[in-house]
This record gives structure tokens, sequence and C-alpha cells, in this order.
């Protein structure tokens, strides 16, 4: 969709929005807006928008990215901290802005995730953003901008780890790390991505397209009823989650279950999950991940791939959230296929 | 309007069951033996003695079926929840509430029971009892003036509350419906068709073993989907055991959520005795009250 296209849809959509359910398809989420990929010379900017990081911290994805031939611009909270957050609020924000407004800067990468999007969120002033959109990048809390962008201007994102997951010594890293840190760099320049995971004995086969939507599922339940909220209808939904009991991923998942979330969905593509043991043996929850998982969606027919390679872990590749992707899910293997 | 049930005679049942987590029986024994004290018969639903060897009291058909029986029995003039933990979420839209429309009875708990309760509030309009659980009678606690709340609550005495003041909060006399419970549970039901409504209300909130982080995104939460928007007033109970993080969050919890809130203008007052601690007072989900709350006065008064 061109952008003459995309902001008549949103004005038709904010028009129609308070009375009318016909408006539905309307909503920006579904625009698709693609920000230009990134061409040797264009400039990342780095900053700080939830948890604090050193500029020494983030030397290694520094030279990485400029290893691609690409600059750095290194945001005013890097360095700076007010207790976990990289600076106080007004602070994040300012960097945050000043990312989006400058029009030299092609993408931004949050150099990690931690807690602190959701404070400043409603603060960002986006509109520079709708006409000039470019790629933000991270993942974790950085789920509220994921979210938040695909709900309300349709504009594609990456999901990927950040600067504080680059290896120190590339020489040294394990394939798994250099092979998902490039796929940062292929999914900003522009490369068609491709996904393969060795089928899991739970999946539920089947073929399906759809806008690819998702993040950290803690952080998208925390959404629920806000502006931000993901809507899923018809679209890719994947979730990862990293140091949460097992009663509380159940509860998450009926959160998304109760509030129609799983029900219309293309397929369900699911992540990473490190569960927190239960501190008392006694106290077993006596349901496991697939079983939470399965339960809430028997009556659903859409593809379902588990331990696809995203989440809270080494193998975490980039995924282009807002932007239509194939699943494909057999008995031999299964595929997520970025659609040009 | 918001129906009130039955208050209880003497001689009344009041049913016991565990919708949620696992409890051996004779940790609900003072409970048990102090309702019977206060002129009640007590029905001891059979997830009391469940074989189960996980976290729930019973399989979830179990719970269900148990729950279900006792809403549906005419005999059973209220429902205790014997303790929370987690639960409710896995078997409340498998309830039916029919003849509990008809018929109210007290549904009683807290913490997880927070589903009921909000549940109950957005779809039925029907009363119901935010209160001590069984545990909270054991070591001497069925003497104090909390389970005593509770036991006038029952009777149908309208309740008079109050508590200390505290530098945080904004003055000022509101009367509206009461709502509210745990902090987590009410923000997890957001987008559900059990979320609670809450404008024109006065909203009440306490939780339990988070951290700082997670209250301030719960608080988020509640404040980005309008929940404080419209409010008549807003009670912050017990923030117990809170947990922070490796790196500090560099607020207490409070100053955290009273950061959220100043902007509003509603009666809002910190530290009132709705909590997973002790202090933990009778509170009407769906009941009308008059918050008064002056530099030196905090008063909880049922209408």
């Amino acid at each position: 969709m061109n952008r003459k296209n995309f902001v008549s849809s949103i004005l038709a959509a904010g028009a129609a929005i308070p009375a009318l359910g016909y408006a539905v398809d309307e909503q920006p989420e579904n625009a698709a807006v693609i920000p230009a990929y990134l061409k040797a010379g264009d400039i990342v900017g780095i900053t700080s928008p939830a948890g604090y990081i050193t500029l020494k911290e983030i030397q290694p994805a520094i030279q990485q990215i400029e290893s691609w031939g690409l600059k750095v611009k290194i945001g005013s909270t890097i360095g700076k901290r007010d207790f976990t957050f990289g600076g106080t609020d007004a602070e994040r924000v300012a960097d945050f802005q000043q990312m989006i407004d400058d029009t030299t800067v092609k993408a931004i990468l949050s150099a990690r995730g931690g807690y602190g999007f959701v404070r400043i969120v409603d603060q960002l002033n986006f509109s520079k953003l709708k006409t000039q959109p470019k790629w933000m990048i991270g993942f974790s809390d950085i789920t509220v901008l994921h979210s938040h962008l695909n709900r309300n201007f349709g504009i594609a994102s990456i999901h990927s780890k950040m600067c504080n997951s680059f290896p120190d010594d590339w020489s040294k890293a394990e394939p798994i790390q250099i092979e998902t840190i490039l796929s940062i760099r292929d999914a900003i320049t522009g490369v068609q991505m491709k996904y393969n995971t060795t089928p899991n004995e739970k999946n539920k086969k089947g073929i399906t397209t759809g806008i690819l939507v998702g993040g950290n599922l803690k952080t998208l339940e925390s959404l629920a009823g806000s502006k931000s909220d993901l809507r899923t209808t018809n679209k890719i939904l994947f979730v990862e989650d990293t140091g949460e009991y097992l009663y509380s991923i159940d509860r998450m998942f009926w959160n998304l279950k109760r509030s129609g979330k799983l029900d219309h969905l293309a397929g369900l593509i699911i992540g990473g999950f490190k569960i927190k043991a239960s501190e008392d043996a006694a106290e077993e929850f006596g349901k496991d991940l697939y079983e939470i998982i399965l339960e809430k969606i028997k009556d659903c027919n859409y593809p379902v791939c588990f331990d696809f390679p995203v989440g809270h872990q080494k193998n975490n590749y980039a995924l282009k959230c807002g932007v239509k992707h194939q699943l494909q899910v057999s008995t031999v293997e299964c595929t997520l296929t970025e659609i040009k | 309007m918001i129906k009130l049930p039955p208050y209880l005679k003497k001689g009344d049942t009041i049913g016991i069951t565990l919708p949620a987590g696992y409890m051996a029986k004779e940790k609900a024994q003072t409970c048990i033996d102090t309702l019977q004290g206060w002129g009640y018969e007590v029905l001891i639903g059979k997830t009391f003695s469940s074989k189960s060897k996980t976290y729930f009291s019973g399989t979830d058909e179990e719970r269900l079926n148990e729950f279900q029986a006792m809403l549906d029995e005419p005999g059973i003039k209220a429902i205790l929840c014997g303790r929370g933990g987690y639960g409710i979420g896995r078997i409340i839209d498998q309830l039916d509430f029919t003849a509990f429309k008809k018929n109210p009875k007290w549904i009683i708990g807290f913490s997880d029971v927070s589903v009921l309760h909000a549940h109950i509030n957005r779809n039925y309009k029907i009363a119901t009892l935010h209160a001590p659980m069984a545990a909270a009678f054991n070591e001497g606690g069925y003497k104090n003036k909390y389970l005593h709340s509770l036991k006038d609550a029952l009777q149908g005495k309208k309740a008079n509350y109050s508590c200390k003041p505290h530098r945080l909060n904004h003055p000022g006399k509101v009367t509206a419906e009461l709502v509210g419970g745990n902090l987590a549970l009410l923000a997890h039901l957001i987008g559900t068709k059990s979320d609670l409504q809450t404008k024109g209300k006065i909203l009440f909130v306490e939780d339990i073993d988070e951290q700082h982080y997670n209250i301030d995104r719960m608080m988020h939460q509640l404040k980005r989907s309008g929940k404080f928007d419209a409010l008549a007033g807003l009670i912050i109970g017990g923030f117990s055991d809170m947990q922070d993080t490796e790196r500090p969050f560099g607020k207490k919890v409070y100053d955290l959520i009273h950061e959220l809130i100043a902007v509003y203008n509603y009666p809002i007052c910190f530290g009132f005795p709705v909590s997973h601690d002790k202090e933990n007072v009778a509170l009407k989900v769906g009941g009308i009250y008059t918050l008064s709350i002056t530099p030196r006065t905090v008063i909880l008064k049922e209408r």
C-alpha cells in the first residue's frame, strides 16, 4: 500500500471507529507499511528506552553494525542511568523522540529491554513516523513498541536481539550467535526472511498466510485494554516468555483466550519459554506448556508450531512484525517465509 | 442497581470450597469451628479431602462441579472460598450463574477470588464479599477485628471502617459503589468478559509478592485502559512482600503508584486495611459506601 492510501485509510478508520463496527477492516494494523530498507552508509540510531546500558556494553554492537557498512548514531540515553532505567522518563522520551524525528536515522535499535517502554509510549509523538516510517528493532520490553506500531499505524518493525546480545568477540562467537545477529542485518537490508525449525510432535499441521505479530507474552497481556493492545484476527501470532511460573503462563494464555485473541488467528507460533520452577515441589502445576496452550485452542483449526527459534535464548532470529508471512507446518518440517 | 444477597440468620448454612489452590482440611478447622460458633451450619466441600498431588485442590472438573453445586443448592446461603492461589480463571467460563441470579447468595474470599468478584459485578450486578478466607482464622486470627468485620457483614451490620491518614492521600468525600480486588487479577481480566467496569465507582486494589516494576506495569495497564479516568474514589490497600530487582526500581511502591494517579482529583487513600496481611476488612464488592478523607482521618462507611 502506498503512503497516500495508507493515510486515507487512517482517516477513514478514525472517522468510523466511534460508531461503526464495519470499520474494523480499515484498521491501520492491516495496512502493512514497510519502512525503507537500509543501504550502505545509512544510520542506525541506538537508544535506551527501558533499562540502562553503558557505552562500553554496546561497543560490540557498534562495531558489528559498522562492519555491515552502516553508520551508528549513539543516543543520549546510552550511559545514562536512573535506577533501573536508561535515564528518567523525560530523558528516555527525548532521546527516542529525536531518533524518530531525525530524518537521517533510518532504523532505531533499542540497546536492551528490561522494563520501561510502557512508561513513555504515550508521550512519544509518532506523527513523523507516519510519513517517514523507519525500522524499530528490539524485543522483550520493546514488544510494547511493536504492538503499538502495529495496532495504531500498521508500521512493520523488527523483533530481534538487541545490543546486549552481540558477542564481545565475534571471532569466538558460536555459529548460532553469528547467524542470529546477521539475521538482523538481513532483516533491515531487505533480504527475504525464511526460517526452518525441526518439527515437534505437538505441532498442528497446516499452511497459512497472515501478517506476523507478537512478542513477549507477559508484555502483550499487560497491553490488554490499552490503545497499544494487539489485534490478532487473521494474523500469525508468535509469543515467547522467560522466568514465569507455569501457573502464570496458564493465566496469560487464559487472558488471550478470554479476550478473543486466539479465536481467529491465521496461525500460532510458540517460541522459547523459560519456565520458573515452583519453589514448593508439592505445588506442581500438573500440566506442561503443551497442555496449557493446546487446551486453550482445542476448537481452533489453524497451524501451530512449537519450539520456534524466538525468545530469551541464543536462537532468537530477527522476525518482521507487521509483514505478511507464510507458515507451513508439516510432519517433516516447519517453515516461516516472508511474502514479498 | 446492585442486588444484595440476603444476610445470614442463625442456623443458615455456609458452604466452604476450594475453587483454586490446594489446602489441607486441618488448616481450615479453626475457620469451620468459628463459623459454627457464630451460629452457622458449615458444609465442607469434597475439595478439602482431595487426593490432588498438584497445585490445585482437584481437577478443573472437580472444582467446577463443587462450586456449581454450591451455587445451585438453595440450602446454602453463602459460599466461602477456603483459599485463593490460582485456578478460578480456569473454570469461570464454565460456571452457570442462572440459579445464583434468581437466588443470590454471598460469595466470600479475596486474592484469586477477585475473578469471581469482578465477573459477578460485571455480568450480574450482585454484591459479593471481599473478605478473609480460612487461613486468616488460624493463629488467633478468629478473634481479631478483621474476622469480626466478616461476621458483621454476614449478619447485615453496616460497616464503618477507619484508617490512619497517609502523606499521599487526596482529601475529599464521595458516595459510590465499591469495586476492586487483587491488582494482578484485575489487570489480567482486562479485555475479557469478566473485565471490571470502574466508571463512577470507588476502586480498591491490593497485591502481594510482586516486583516493583510489575506493579508499575500493572498500574500503567489500568491507567492506559481507562480504569482510573472516571473513578469516584480510589483506595490503595496493602502491597505486601514486595520484591525489587537487582537494579532497584528507585521508588517505593506507594510512591510509584501515587506518581501515576497524582493527576486525578477524586479522593484517594493509601494504606487502607485490605491486603494479604492480617489487616483485611470485609468489603462488599457492589456495596454503596461513603469514602471520606481528610488530612486527619480516613473513613469508609457503608450506606
